[in-house]
């Protein structure tokens, strides 16, 4: 089924933030005693701080205060999987964003200017600006720049080698990319004259922030409340704290609100990327072309601090077992290294698209030495649904991967290449199969709760903790719980993202979605029941009889309360429910492995390429996926194709590159993200063989689009040219070679 | 000076700032030369390098374009002339230029974003070597530069290779080339909004071809290449992309593969406007 735009498909939220109207947490410049916060930040990618004298910042207009490492409340250290990154410095610096001293002030200007009176002595250190060699380098933290390291294995794959008929190894890389959100890091954190402090941010996970955040600034978790605010975008690049911990320090210090917003050559340096990935994959196959063996060998570079890094390695190596085939045995190893190249951690696909680009690449790689068609290839190797998953795990698709295959065969894009000799555009159609997981994965604690009451005024109130980031999950709970009480969007109330409401879990892992279907197939009837036991308290009808429905509750099809009435009339405190569950993980697992609710994508991508120039244009994407139910189509459509375009830049044109530790891109226009001139025509095909009564219908789909966008438009290059590209973003320059080279070889 | 001038004083989270208003562009280059002044018009490329704190004069003088001559397109006998400070998206739309240089329009679409080609001027484009000075070399346009010793008229590559620092430009003329062929190709790192790697003019105005390219090595008349392709070089025709190769190396065009797509997109180019290679 094409899932297809309609007029007016689109809930306001969506306009309001692409209209600009919608208001971020940045835009509260009315709090009366507002103070603008600014941080100074390194100017050495790897230095030893000798000094850091703030006299002279003390004394200019307007400052309210000067911190410093001293003047951390609490602990010095923050960091989701490892506590390794300091708030403020004390005494080294490891990347140029690195937070050294920070100022309160009454202006943006005068905050500024007292950064540049904050005098600091370095001692440059040796940067450590390659990956390949930082585990001989001196180590950045601890004894090694090793952070991790994890081999995941399947059967003697050493053996399996020795049976191939055709094996094929190549060194596949992959860029640094930008988050490029359009709201840049920022909020606001306010004292709440009890000691306490109350944040309104642009974040992924306030429960998780709050937590943290208490530690750093020494106060009890009771006394900091994170309200996540709607957000201009985040992918990952707010899972990990932001301004937070500076904010909450000078808002103590001061007992004064204070904001903080970076711009956009600050949310460059100091903000967190992509973990670029090389990646040296060896794989081979019987002379039918099943797949005997593979093995994979990954450094990831995590950059001065280790953010999400390890969970991303390990979404990496789970996705370089190639989920979507059936391997007899594999050897799949990678290291996480410190490097002082930036900051790498959480982005959409985390790790995973990383790892399909190089999968998907050497599938074509053995199809094309055995001279079979590469979805031939992949139909012999797919993976059942009834089987496990490729690391033993049982596993949940939503449709059969052969039928997705089936769909991507049928795309109206595989079109003859028009590969002309003198004409100048050659076009080239080309796939790439992607799986992707739902959960944070292999045991790790993942659980989220909500809850559902009704207000004073007659709402029907959702609370959950998930943050909205333009994924407009509002919108898509809303539609769930019309559905589940039969009642209208007019009747209801979402909030999101208040630490204070129940406890959700991080708005990251694709999770959300299952989540709230999960709490909502809980919590709905057992309110519902509550809801028709005080109506029927109040009319004498029995419960049974009654019903929820548009605007209150209803017998016989006859409205006989509103909500409003209800609220009014009713006791309000029994009329809450609140659920939390554990994520689904795979059943009959001593120590849970890999993800258990899996979903799928095929992507089928049509190029031209520049025969002049070696440029590749993308003009079609045709993604057909099985995610489970389709609850709101414009946020299924948005989340597909935006990854999609995601995985478009960073296939053609997003990297960030550094010397020295230092990044060669400080804005946008230098860090070249697609614009609305890149970006290609898209359909996306939806497959869904979900059971009616399957317990998780719903699947997250927030990371799916970009899986596979890389290795299809790759394979498409390949169709219109003959050139296979290994390294990302995808060089013209390199493309035009190859393409000389060629013609000169035919002429 | 003898008339007071208008100031704005300012001082930016990052630099004090100086800004000049004249009240004539004679007393424009007066200011420029006594304060040391740069000027600007729409300051579109000022904007990245104060953002960047980079360096950048203290004191401005502000441009106006209800100056003579300095603004809009006019069809004179001697060509088109086109005031400094018309704006890229004025020029884009004008439909002067569907006449004279009909690639322009839809060429200009790829130049920088809408917000930019709003503010930017083509005079200012046109001094920093952007997308449309390839073209105006290629057409050998005449310029208007006002002067200590007043306005005076020369071509555009004489001009770049004497002009002071306190010259400003007030417009040029392009000749009358309605009926000349002409085709323009821009190399970026994406469709829109792209720094310019290398952007190619190729003219022939009934006579001969005219090519002229500007970006990263900077702006250039091809003129040996010219000669070849003109027939005036006596080298062989596999010759034109050595020749091409070579000019555009001994100018700093230093990039292999730009180099290597500079000779495919003149033949492009060149097939163009029709006439092949």
């Amino acid at each position: 089924m094409e899932l297809k735009a309609q007029p007016g498909m689109a809930g306001t939220g969506v306009l309001q933030r692409i209209g600009g109207r919608l208001g971020y947490a940045t835009d509260q410049q009315h709090i009366p005693g507002l103070l603008h916060g600014a941080i100074l930040r390194s100017r050495y990618a790897h230095a030893r701080l000798l000094r850091v004298d703030t006299t002279r910042a003390r004394s200019m207009p307007g400052v309210r205060a000067v911190v410093t490492a001293q003047d951390v409340p609490g602990v010095n250290r923050f960091g989701i999987v490892v506590r390794d990154q300091p708030v403020l410095c004390e005494n080294r610096v490891r990347y140029e964003g690195d937070a050294i001293a920070a100022v309160a002030a009454d202006s943006p200007e005068q905050a500024r200017a007292a950064l540049e009176v904050i005098d600091v002595d370095y001692a440059p250190l040796p940067v450590v600006a390659d990956a390949d060699t930082a585990e001989q380098m001196s180590p950045l933290h601890g004894e090694s720049n090793l952070v991790a390291r994890d081999t995941f294995t399947r059967g003697d794959s050493e053996a399996a080698f020795a049976r191939c008929a055709v094996i094929v190894e190549h060194h596949y890389q992959t860029p640094r990319q930008m988050h490029a959100f359009m709201e840049t890091e920022g909020g606001v954190a306010i004292p709440d004259n009890n000691g306490g402090v109350v944040f309104r941010v642009g974040c992924q996970s306030g429960h998780r922030d709050a937590e943290q955040l208490a530690d750093i600034l020494g106060l009890k978790s009771t006394q900091v409340t994170v309200e996540a605010t709607p957000t201009g975008g985040a992918f990952g690049g707010k899972d990990e704290m932001t301004i937070q911990p500076v904010a909450g320090i000078l808002a103590l210090q001061t007992g004064l609100p204070v904001l903080v917003h970076l711009d956009r050559f600050e949310s460059c340096r100091a903000g967190i990327k992509r973990h670029p990935v090389s990646v040296v994959m060896t794989t081979g196959c019987d002379s039918q072309g099943r797949i005997l063996a593979h093995r994979v060998d990954a450094l990831l570079d995590t950059g001065a601090y280790a953010s999400l890094g390890p969970a991303v390695l390990e979404n990496f190596l789970d996705h370089a077992t190639a989920p979507l085939y059936r391997i007899e045995a594999y050897s799949v190893s990678g290291r996480l290294v410190y490097t002082n190249n930036g900051v790498s951690g959480a982005f959409r696909g985390f790790g995973g698209n990383q790892a399909t680009f190089a999968v998907e690449s050497q599938l074509d790689a053995l199809a094309e030495k055995l001279t079979m068609c590469p979805l031939e290839f992949r139909r012999i190797n797919l993976r059942t649904a009834d089987e496990p998953g490729s690391r033993g795990q049982p596993v949940r698709w939503t449709a059969p991967p052969t039928d997705v295959l089936a769909a991507a065969a049928a795309s109206p894009l595989w079109v003859p290449a028009g590969a002309a000799a003198r004409r100048r555009w050659l076009t080239g159609t080309g796939m790439a199969m992607g799986a992707q997981g739902n959960g944070l994965g292999d045991g790790l604690p993942d659980s989220g709760g909500g809850r559902v009451s009704l207000t004073a005024e007659g709402r029907i109130l959702l609370e959950f903790g998930f943050a909205d980031y333009g994924q407009n999950l509002a919108e898509a709970i809303t539609c769930l719980v019309c559905e589940g009480l039969g009642c209208t969007a007019s009747d209801i109330d979402v909030v999101l993202g208040d630490s204070r409401g129940p406890d959700s879990g991080p708005t990251s892992a694709s999770r959300s979605s299952v989540l709230v279907h999960g709490v909502l197939a809980n919590t709905l009837p057992r309110w519902k029941d509550l809801v028709r036991g005080q109506a029927a308290s109040l009319t004498n009808l029995p419960p049974e009889e009654l019903d929820c429905g548009p605007g209150g509750l209803f017998h016989n099809s006859r409205q006989i309360l509103s909500y409003q009435e209800l609220a009014e009339k009713g006791q309000l405190a029994p009329m809450v429910v609140d659920a939390s569950q554990a994520f689904p993980v795979a059943p009959d697992q001593d120590q849970p492995v890999g993800r258990y609710l899996q979903l799928q994508i095929a992507t089928v991508a049509r190029v031209a390429v520049d025969r002049l120039t070696g440029r590749v244009r993308v003009t079609d994407l045709h993604h057909i996926t099985a995610a489970g139910r389709v609850i709101y189509p414009p946020g299924y459509l948005g989340q597909i194709e935006g990854a999609a375009i995601m995985g478009l830049g960073m296939t053609l044109t997003e990297d960030m590159p550094t010397r020295e530790g230092r990044y060669l891109a400080d804005n946008l226009d230098q860090y070249m993200i697609p614009t609305i001139h890149d970006a290609p025509d898209q359909r996306v095909d939806v497959l869904d063989n979900t059971p009616k009564t399957d317990s998780f219908p719903v699947r997250g789909i927030g990371e799916l689009g970009i899986e596979a966008v890389a290795p299809a438009i790759c394979s498409a290059i390949e169709a219109a040219t003959s050139i296979r590209v290994q390294r990302l973003p995808v060089d013209p320059g390199y493309l035009l070679s190859a393409l000389c080279a060629q013609e000169k070889k035919r002429s | 000076m003898s008339a007071p001038i208008s100031e704005l004083n300012f001082v930016s989270a990052r630099r004090a700032v100086r800004v000049l208003r004249p009240d004539s562009p004679s007393q424009a280059v007066s200011l420029a030369r006594q304060c040391r002044a740069s000027y600007t018009a729409g300051g579109t490329w000022l904007q990245p390098a104060y953002e960047r704190d980079q360096c950048w004069p203290e004191n401005l003088v502000a441009l106006n374009a209800s100056w003579p001559g300095f603004w809009g397109l006019e069809d004179g006998s001697n060509g088109l002339t086109v005031g400094a400070m018309t704006s890229l998206a004025e020029m884009a739309r004008h439909p002067l230029v569907r006449d004279y240089l009909p690639p322009l329009a839809k060429f200009l679409n790829l130049v920088a974003g809408p917000g930019v080609r709003a503010l930017g001027t083509v005079g200012g484009n046109l001094i920093v070597g952007g997308d449309l000075s390839a073209l105006a070399m290629a057409l050998d346009v005449r310029v208007d530069v006002v002067g200590h010793a007043g306005v005076r008229t020369l071509p555009l590559s004489q001009w770049l290779r004497e002009r002071t620092s306190e010259d400003l430009l007030r417009g040029f003329t392009i000749p009358d080339c309605r009926g000349w062929r002409m085709s323009l190709e821009k190399l970026g790192y994406r469709e829109r909004f792209s720094p310019t790697r290398a952007t190619l003019a190729c003219v022939h105005d009934g006579y001969r071809l005219r090519l002229a390219v500007c970006g990263e090595g900077g702006l250039l008349r091809l003129a040996a290449t010219e000669a070849f392709l003109n027939g005036w070089a006596a080298l062989a025709p596999d010759d034109f992309g050595a020749v091409l190769d070579c000019e555009l190396v001994d100018h700093g065009w230093q990039d292999t593969h730009v180099r290597m797509a500079l000779r495919r997109m003149t033949t492009g180019l060149l097939s163009e406007v029709a006439l092949g290679t």
